[in-house]
């Protein structure tokens, strides 16, 4: 599966990522909406640069190796290909963004001032790619230092941890999207002084702390959450149907028993 | 005016102000008219109009299992009416939807395109179903209505046959996307509150669909019997509220053995917003009903039973606006916006339910819902008109209520519609940056590279001495709205620079304009063109209207040309220094060497070996990489 690696000590926060995305994705200018102000992505920033201690965090959809929006979506707009890209079939989506509720890192975002709006994210350039009209993604190709590469997955772990090795002072001694949520397509190696974190729900969560019963590790994916209980849909169904028949059955013999008694007895005493 | 007929005409007052709203938010989409974002992308429309409407509806398949299934024959006077409600209320949770859905057009695709993991897929199938069971068990009220009709008969006639199947299918189908719409948050365990979120979501939303189904028959009984002056059917009513004591019971003990046993008791006891809606929540669903229902002098006064279950309903519509959204960690951290709905949301929902109740009332006086008809309460003696300077002849009361019905409707929608501010529509969500920060500031102390070591630019001299424009530095469109750096300007080294973007003006990412924009029409491009540049040409005040205080004037150079780097950087710098050490005695003795050169160019082992002091950049010539002490 195909990967990329960013590699935050290395990024200038020069953003050329973020131009060669909207020139190849043909992303019209941007209307910063008040909430953008987080994190720079919408529907036609498909990536963009936080400024984070010191550092510049270039955010984009990770793509999951089990990812959360293609679980969630009802008709399957979204969808894992063996290329390592979570893609988007506009004809499909019905607009429901459960998409975007479901995403742990909060990527897919909207089209909210159209009125015919769909779900936008990065989508690993798959289309130009399978296509031959890139060999790699345009953010990876416009990145100036390096600091963002494309390449197979496992290549780029051993790349990481070779970075790390190299330069255990430099590199926070974890590469983030090697194990979390199952693991994710887009991996990122940083600063010992700026953890990546917060990109993740799981660290914002409000239960911070505290392990609570039930709910999912940091390395389970999130597909199976759901998975678990459509799985015993057809048994409730079929359990509800089989209880109710019974018990109407059992209270229709019971009054009938109860007619037939009164009525013997009526007869008795006649 | 009758009762009723005041209720009915608010509700269509409603109405038209729903459709007005309506309209807008199909022609300009979802970001103009409501307050979803991006962190927010589920609102009130799926947390009420949706999981509020289904719950609300589950009055229809509990009262139906009692009376068909538990063989409870006490229900039966209830049951028509409740599936009526249950029947409304899909309709309702389907139009609701198509509001909230952004290709509202596309919602036949659940049928063809499968993603039977999704939980979604599933409560879409699932109401898909629940809808055409509920019509088919509803339709013999309708359809005995005309009984010389052979075929119309005939139907009525199967369909009261199957009618146990139905019933059952019906429970089934309810079971599985009420507790369905619990699953859909299975899969955000750290979006929601940790009071809400729990593996036994799909059981805890069924339980208490069950609890509000009860108390939804309660308050639309009471309502209704109300609104038409007819006794309500007590101890029916009474025999609910005390099945209704056990439900909550069990609900309450699920609900607290979840989150004690899960650990979240914790959060129980929290100085938080989170807890306090889960407060407010429990004592709505559970604590005030409870007392009510379980208190025998209070079950038997009409109002407080009334009470009981209303809040019993508000609190189970919380819970499921709980869990929709307001509970959510983007809505009450730092890491999203505050979600509130607009008043465009709520009248849409409004004149959702609005619809669904002036259909119920619409069958209940045509259709034979209840055991008795409502008396007619439009047969009033034919009055003789009176025409005086107060009172205008509608005709007979029916037209005449009719007339008002559809004037107030009307008036509504106009009345609603002229007052959607366009204006506000156009410009809603929309980030305004006006660029002011250093606006009459004179000196200003930059952290370009926020290494923590200022330099003071001279942000007067700037704009008085050598006339540039406040736009310049200030129009480039930086993320966050920071300033543009002293290097983009003063872009290489070594050379002298352009502080106007005309590229970034014309080009699709940029601001996207055509030439005639900001150049007159008409102008050939050549000679006349370029000598008379400011002639021709917009002042940029003309756009960036917000950019520049009133009172300055704004002059347009022929030439954008900036100083190198370098030149700015030492004539500023050094004067500057020089100026301060002569005028500051003890800088003189602490720091004699301020205005010489090895003062800002330190030797160069103090820095990393890859990181030369001022080397130049061959890959991005506008970027200077600023060097790190060690
Ligand atoms: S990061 Fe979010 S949007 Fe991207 S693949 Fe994962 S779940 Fe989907
Ligand atoms: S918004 Fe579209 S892509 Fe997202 S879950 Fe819904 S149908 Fe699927
Ligand atoms: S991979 Fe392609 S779509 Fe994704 S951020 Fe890079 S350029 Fe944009």
């Amino acid at each position: 599966m195909k990967a990329i690696l960013t590699d935050i000590t290395k990024c200038i926060g020069c953003t050329q990522c973020v131009s060669a995305c909207k020139v190849i994705n043909k992303l019209p200018p941007d209307k910063p909406r008040e909430w953008q102000k987080n994190d720079g992505l919408s529907a036609r920033n498909w990536t963009s640069v936080l400024f984070k201690d010191e550092y510049y965090v270039r955010k984009q959809c990770r793509h999951c190796i089990e990812p959360a929006c293609a679980a969630a979506c009802p008709v399957g707009a979204l969808h894992k290909t063996d290329f390592g890209a979570v893609i988007y079939d506009s004809n499909k989506c019905l607009g429901c963004r459960y998409c975007m509720m479901a995403c742990p890192y909060g990527i897919p975002r909207y089209d909210w001032d159209s009125a015919v709006p769909y779900v936008r994210k990065c989508i690993m350039c798959y289309e130009n790619i399978n296509n031959g009209v890139i060999d790699q993604p345009a953010c990876t190709k416009a990145c100036p230092t390096g600091a963002t590469i494309f390449g197979e997955r496992e290549d780029l772990l051993i790349e990481a941890r070779k970075r790390i090795k190299n330069e255990p002072d430099k590199y926070l001694d974890t590469i983030y999207g090697e194990k979390e949520a199952g693991g994710t397509n887009v991996l990122y190696l940083t600063s010992k002084d700026c953890p990546l974190d917060f990109l993740f729900y799981y660290n914002n969560r409000i239960e911070k702390g505290v392990k609570l019963l039930g709910e999912p590790a940091f390395n389970q994916p999130y597909p199976p959450l759901t998975k678990k209980a459509m799985n015993s849909v057809p048994f409730a169904f079929v359990g509800m149907g089989a209880v109710m028949s019974g018990l109407y059955w059992i209270v229709k013999r019971r009054q009938k028993l109860e007619k037939e008694n009164k009525g013997a007895e009526d007869g008795k005493n006649q | 005016m009758e009762r009723i007929n005041k209720f009915k005409l608010v509700l269509w007052i409603i109405l038209g102000i729903a459709l007005a709203a309506g309209i807008t938010r199909f022609i300009f989409g979802l970001g103009a008219t409501t307050n979803l974002s991006d962190t927010t992308p589920w609102g009130f429309w799926i947390g009420f109009d949706v999981m509020g409407g289904v719950a609300l509806a589950a009055g229809g398949f509990v009262i139906a299992a009692f009376n068909y299934i538990f063989g409870r024959k006490e229900f039966h006077s209830i049951s028509r009416a409740a599936i009526l409600t249950a029947f409304l209320g899909y309709v309702a949770v389907v139009i609701g939807l198509l509001f909230d859905l952004g290709l509202p057009w596309n919602i036949w695709h659940m049928i063809i395109f499968w993603n039977p993991h999704s939980p979604l897929f599933e409560v879409g199938w699932c109401v898909m179903l629940y809808l055409t069971v509920l019509f088919l068990e509803f339709m013999p009220v309708v359809l005995e209505r005309f009984p010389n009709l052979h075929l119309l008969s005939k139907i009525h006639k199967v369909l009261t046959k199957i009618r146990i199947p139905l019933v059952v299918l019906g429970i089934m189908l309810s079971t599985l996307h009420q507790s369905s719409l619990g699953s859909l948050f299975l899969t955000m365990p750290y979006r929601l509150h940790p009071l809400w979120w729990s593996p036994i979501l799909p059981v805890i939303f069924f339980v208490s669909a069950i609890c509000l189904g009860l108390m939804m028959v309660i308050v639309e009984n009471m309502t209704s019997s109300y609104l038409y002056k007819r006794e309500f059917e007590e101890n029916i009513l009474g025999k609910l509220s005390r099945i209704a004591v056990y439900l909550l019971l069990f609900y309450l003990v699920l609900r607290f053995g979840d989150i004690i046993i899960r650990g979240a008791g914790i959060f129980l006891f929290q100085a938080s917003w989170g807890t306090y809606l889960f407060w407010l929540e429990l004592a709505l669903t559970v604590f005030i009903p409870l007392i009510i229902f379980i208190i025998p002098k209070l079950r038997k006064q009409p109002n407080f039973l009334y009470l009981g279950a209303l809040s019993g309903v508000f609190g189970i519509v919380l819970n499921r606006l709980n869990v929709g959204g307001l509970t959510h960690l983007t809505n009450l951290t730092k890491s999203g916006s505050f979600y509130f709905p607009s008043w465009l949301e709520l009248s849409i929902s409004a004149g959702v339910v609005s619809l669904a109740m002036l259909a119920f009332f619409y069958f209940i006086e045509n259709y034979s819902v209840w055991d008795e008809k409502p008396k007619d309460i439009d047969s009033e003696p034919l009055t003789v008109p009176k025409f005086n300077t107060n009172y205008v002849y509608l005709g007979p009361t029916k037209t005449a209520n009719r007339v008002k019905f559809s004037f107030a409707f009307v008036i509504a929608f106009g009345l609603a519609f002229a007052l959607i501010s366009g204006k506000h529509i156009y410009s809603k969500g929309f980030d305004k940056t006006p660029v002011y920060k250093a606006r009459g500031g004179d000196t200003l102390l930059i952290d370009g590279n926020r290494n923590g070591y200022g330099v003071m630019f001279p942000h007067k001299f700037h704009g008085d001495s050598i006339k540039i424009a406040c736009g310049k530095c200030h129009h480039l469109n930086k993320p966050k709205d920071k300033n543009t750096q002293c290097f983009e300007c003063h872009n290489d080294m070594y050379l002298t620079g352009d502080a106007f973007r005309h590229d970034w003006h014309t080009s699709a990412q940029g601001a996207n304009l055509n030439c005639f924009e900001c150049h007159k029409h008409n102008v050939n491009k050549g000679e006349e063109f370029r000598g008379n540049m400011a002639a021709i040409t917009k002042l940029c005040l003309k756009c960036h209207n917000d950019l520049f205080p009133a009172d300055v004037k704004v002059k347009i150079l022929k030439t954008y040309v900036t100083l190198s780097y370098t030149d700015a950087m030492h004539k500023l710098c050094i004067n500057c220094h020089k100026e301060r050490l002569a005028a500051d005695s003890l800088l003189r003795k602490s720091k004699p060497g301020l205005a010489l050169c090895s003062n800002c160019h330190p030797k160069p082992a103090q820095y990393s070996a890859e990181h030369k002091l001022f080397t130049k950049q061959n890959v991005n010539k506008w970027v200077v990489v600023p060097p790190r002490l060690k």
